[in-house]
């Protein structure tokens, strides 16, 4: 393996990550992962755990609410409902592009 | 240093209030942030107005900013003589520095603000979008990518440097798919760890292949006689053409699969590649094969509309 080449990691549901290295990747201070998480926004793998674990599929939602959040100066609560409006308008564009890609 | 209107930017007068510079921000971001827009080029205006609004909503960047004078947007400019004592300690050069980073950089840039002075500061994170064809996407590929990023100095001032970094796409990504590269963002300061490099990949349209996540579909032209007939045809694959068996009887909008063509899944399986069956007529028949078609359809009692009869009744 040649050293010089780095090595591009999928966020996806295989990995996990503690809430601390949520909070570094995604740039979100800790409480904020802790509001979204209380409203439902960010899911640990057992919230019932006494330290949380994530999939690493949550980084890329987390890296949206920190930009939402400092780019819109929005709160917790209002993160939450703009990102639940995110996910459906991604679920409506995967079903558009799964129709496409079977029409042509 | 090139000069960027940033009143210009926002769509508002020199005399713009806080609150008027905050609602034209507002407004702004609400139309073109990347998160929410589908604005052709929204990224890169949203840049520009993000980075007009971070030095506009701060009184000392603003009346910095001011003290620049007006120019014309893309115009190099130096500032003023003594306007870096006034405003940017340290800074003595200005050819590399690109005026967002500039007023980032005032009153101490990375080191300001900061509980502990001598604390470890982490590298800042970078992101770059991949553009890759459907074929580098299943093989997997390695990228060259040219990013300019800004490179602290003891005074904790950006200032613009090349950062080339060569990464290994795995096989499988998908079109929107986000990718982390550890450790491959800005150099950590103090000892602070290194920022990590995302990657957004974007997936070109295919001339035969169209994709659903991991599956892949591809257009199955078929001549009547082969789809009555059957047979064995050659189907191109992503990984190169392999012979697909078409049943006889093969009807038009039928999908055939074949299982594991499709793009591969982390997991190590891949999704499927369906053949998604068209029948196509010859334009151009001569006499001979319209004699033939003439006697096919005096020897047969097929009729594809026969249904319109029963369901015409049912509906009566």
């Amino acid at each position: 393996m040649n050293p010089d080449i780095a090595e591009a990691v999928t966020l996806d549901e295989r990995g996990t990550l503690t809430i601390e290295e949520l909070v570094e990747q995604s740039n979100l201070p800790e409480d904020a992962v802790r509001a979204l998480v209380d409203y439902g926004a960010l899911s640990p793998i057992d919230a019932g755990a006494p330290t949380w674990t994530f999939t690493a599929s949550w980084v890329v939602v987390a890296r949206t609410a920190s930009r939402l959040r400092r780019d819109f100066e929005l709160d917790a609560y209002s993160l939450s409902v703009v990102l639940r409006f995110a996910q459906r308008v991604e679920a409506l564009e995967s079903e558009l592009r799964a129709l496409r890609a079977r029409t042509g | 240093m090139k000069y960027k209107d940033y009143y210009a930017i926002l769509g508002v007068d020199k005399s713009a209030t806080p609150d008027d510079i905050k609602k034209a921000y507002r407004k702004l971001a609400r139309k073109y942030h990347p998160d929410v827009s589908k604005e052709k080029d929204a990224e890169e205006n949203f840049k520009a107005m993000a980075e007009a609004y971070e030095t506009l909503k701060d009184p000392e960047k603003r009346a910095a900013y001011d003290q620049l004078g007006r120019h014309a947007p893309g115009q190099d400019f130096r500032p003023p003589p003594d306007w870096e004592q006034h405003f940017a300690r340290g800074q003595t050069s200005f050819d590399d520095i690109d005026l967002a980073d500039l007023f980032a950089g005032l009153g101490g840039g990375a080191f300001r603000r900061r509980a502990d002075p001598n604390a470890p500061i982490p590298g800042a994170d970078y992101e770059a979008a991949v553009r890759l064809t459907l074929e580098q996407a299943f093989h997997g590929t390695e990228v060259q990518l040219d990013l300019s990023v800004p490179e602290y100095d003891q005074n904790g001032v950006a200032h613009r440097v090349p950062h080339v970094v060569t990464v290994r796409i795995p096989r499988g990504v998908t079109d929107g798919q986000k990718l982390r590269v550890p450790g491959k963002g800005g150099h950590g300061i103090r000892g602070g760890r290194a920022g990590d490099l995302y990657l957004d990949i974007a997936v070109s349209p295919h001339k035969l292949f169209r994709a659903d996540g991991r599956d892949l579909f591809v257009d199955l032209p078929l001549a009547p006689w082969e789809a009555v007939l059957g047979g064995s045809i050659e189907l191109p694959t992503p990984a190169g053409p392999v012979k697909l068996k078409v049943p006889a009887g093969t009807r038009a909008g039928q999908q055939l699969r074949l299982a594991g063509r499709g793009l591969a899944r982390p997991d190590g399986s891949a999704g499927n590649l369906f053949a998604i069956v068209q029948i196509v007529v010859p334009t151009v028949a001569d006499d001979a094969q319209r004699a033939l078609y003439r006697k096919l359809s005096e020897g047969t009692t097929f009729n594809p509309r026969a249904h319109f009869e029963s369901e015409a009744t049912h509906e009566s």
